[in-house]
């Protein structure tokens, strides 16, 4: 499983240097001389990765379920009214800035981490839910008759035939929508989340490089590690599910 | 009276309108339409749509959802017209709705209260919007009336806010309080965003034709692009401090430019980052993606490599190059308002100072302006990309 290895090492760098950032206070006096507290200390770098990730993970499960589910009935005989608009929504939504939306929902719902929760998982929904569409209406209308005409049921036809081929460019959504969050839950510590945006937030207040190095650093790495799964998921994905679709 | 046929599919009851409709109904009764605030900071009282408007107002919300919702079950040929303005008058004068509501409830003599649009308004515009927006799509409505339709919604709004009832909305008072700086917001938003769009579109180009001339470029160049559109924009921003400001502590030559490690050139830098992905890989499909036999049917034609390529290849890979512009117009616009967290200034000042002082109508100014800027970028670059689409001559 040589796809694996560049998620698993990225993983190992990202739990060691939040660990271990402290032990780097040398490095980071060096390079800031005069000020006194070099390392962020008001959260362990721990908790908020871990903050951070609960935050970006459980947006992206809930607005998985919810747009695969709406873009399942949005293209069944019953819900082909709808399709129209939420095709146009999903489209239309995603020139919302995230920053804007994230503002947004403050005014709505208060500060914390509750209305952060809100913004991510409805900005979140919006690129999965078109890539369920277009992976569901691309797939060949032949290819579903097949299906029903071996017998399988409606049910059996969408479980078996039309989600695992449009599995490949749903997790793809999924991958830009986990990309959008962790750069918005960011963000998100001027509302005041608490995420690995902290020490950035801080830093940049207090004029101190160190702090925003630090949590630089981290998000950095936290959204390359991210991204490594979902290629890593991506590849084994199309080696499982469908073996004959090889080329991307 | 539908003759079967033609207009069978326009006669068929539309479910989408009525769903949107009631939903409306529910919530712009069961949510407070605004709140009245005694000052800036202070906490306001919340008036549901009936204390708000009256019953006048709030039989007139109810009539036009009402009828919305009646007219799409109706079997008429022309009923997707009629709620077209059926939705589309009501979605102009909603601001109206704003003027009522604080006419009757603003106390007199009170220089510092303000009245501020509550949820229930909020989501009567969202679902009017969208049964604006399915309404089009059924009429299968072209460019220019959605565009006239837009024109004279937006000229309503902007007669009715600038009226003098509406003075008085926490929205105008910030805007009031500071019209200056929000001139100097939106020239900063907007230089920094085309700047960066605009050296990003010509180092794009430059590294596409890298890419098909050789190809073994690609593979280097498409994961450098893609890696950095990865990165966290906030990740990028702090990133960017330490190395510029050991720059220009290093040059003074720098500083005297104004290039420091907070401001305008990390921002700019960060922004032209992250548009490569985007430009690099549309113009690059769009270069390549010219069928072969137009190039050959030119290259026939004695046209020099220089000519095929100025007068075949582009022009006919035009329309994708300014989706990816769109694309990264766009983003470019949501990410100046981040780059205001390392003091580069626009809207984002304003989101971020608001959220700072808990003046919720500080954080609207900025955040409803950046929304702004990003549909209007991306309406007209659609239109622009339409516009430049060569037409088949088949079909």
């Amino acid at each position: 499983m040589r796809v694996w290895l560049p998620p698993f090492l990225l993983i190992l760098l990202l739990c060691g240097l939040s660990l271990a950032m402290p032990m780097l206070e040398p490095v980071f006096h060096w390079m800031q001389p005069d000020k006194q507290s070099v390392i962020y200390d008001r959260d362990s770098f721990l908790f908020l990765l871990q903050n951070h990730l609960m935050l970006v993970g459980i947006s992206a499960a809930v607005g998985t379920v919810a747009a695969v589910a709406g873009g399942i009935i949005a293209t069944r005989r019953s819900g082909r009214d709808f399709l129209p608009l939420i095709s146009q929504v999903a489209s239309i939504g995603q020139t919302f800035p995230p920053v804007a939306v994230l503002a947004l929902a403050v005014p709505v719902l208060g500060f914390g981490e509750a209305p952060i929760l809100v913004a991510l998982i409805l900005y979140g929904l919006l690129p999965i839910l078109r890539n369920t569409l277009a992976g569901i209406e691309g797939i060949n209308p032949a290819v579903r008759e097949a299906g029903l005409g071996m017998g399988m049921s409606p049910l059996q036809v969408l479980v078996r035939v039309e989600l695992p081929l449009a599995g490949r460019v749903i997790l793809a959504g999924i991958r830009t929508s986990v990309t959008i969050n962790i750069a918005t839950a960011a963000i998100g510590s001027t509302v005041g989340a608490r995420t690995l945006g902290d020490p950035v937030i801080a830093g940049l207040v207090n004029g101190n490089t160190a702090y925003v190095l630090q949590g630089a650093i981290l998000i950095g790495l936290l959204a390359l590690t991210a991204d490594s799964l979902f290629e890593a998921l991506e590849r084994t994905w199309e080696r499982k599910v469908s073996p004959t679709a090889t080329v991307a | 009276m539908a003759t079967p046929g033609h207009v069978s599919g326009q006669a068929l009851p539309n479910r989408v309108i009525p769903a949107l409709g009631l939903l409306a109904l529910a919530l712009v009764w069961l949510m407070e339409l605004g709140t009245i605030q005694p000052n800036r900071i202070v906490p306001g009282t919340g008036h549901g749509l009936l204390s708000a408007v009256g019953w006048l107002g709030a039989g007139l919300v109810t009539g036009a959802l009402a009828g919305a919702i009646v007219l799409s079950f109706l079997s008429l040929r022309r009923r997707y017209w009629l709620l077209l303005g059926v939705v589309g008058l009501s979605l102009a004068l909603m601001p109206l709705l704003l003027d009522v509501f604080a006419l009757r409830h603003l106390p007199e003599n009170a220089p510092y209260a303000r009245s501020s649009i509550g949820a229930g308004f909020w989501c009567l515009l969202f679902l009017l919007s969208l049964m604006l927006i399915e309404i089009l799509g059924r009429l299968r409505a072209g460019r220019s009336l959605q565009l006239m339709l837009l024109v004279v919604i937006a000229t309503s709004w902007l007669l009715l806010l600038g009226a003098e009832g509406l003075e008085s909305l926490s929205l105008v008072r910030e805007f009031n309080a500071r019209p200056d700086q929000f001139e100097q917001a939106l020239r900063t938003h907007l230089a920094l965003a085309f700047g960066a769009v605009a050296i990003s579109a010509v180092v794009a180009f430059l590294l596409a034709l890298k890419m098909i001339r050789s190809p073994g470029w690609q593979r280097p160049i498409l994961g450098a692009v893609s890696f950095l559109q990865t990165i966290p924009s906030l990740a990028v921003f702090g990133l960017l401090i330490a190395p510029l400001s050991a720059l220009s502590s290093a040059f003074p030559a720098l500083q005297s430019l104004g290039i420091r490690g907070i401001g305008w050139a990390p921002a700019v830098l960060a922004l032209i980052a992250y548009s490569l992905l985007p430009m690099v890989r549309n113009t690059y499909v769009a270069i390549n993606g010219v069928p072969e036999h137009l190039v050959d049917a030119g290259r026939g034609m004695g046209m020099t490599e220089r000519q095929l390529f100025l007068q075949v290849r582009l022009p006919l890979a035009l329309p994708v190059i300014i989706e990816g512009v769109r694309i990264t117009t766009i983003q470019a616009i949501g990410l100046t308002a981040v780059a205001a967290l390392i003091g580069a200034g626009g809207f984002g000042g304003f989101i971020f100072q608001g959220l700072g002082e808990a003046a919720m109508d500080l954080v609207l100014l900025g955040a409803l302006p950046t929304i702004g800027l990003a549909l209007l970028a991306d309406a007209l670059l659609t239109m622009l990309a339409a516009s430049l689409r060569p037409t088949p001559a088949t079909t």
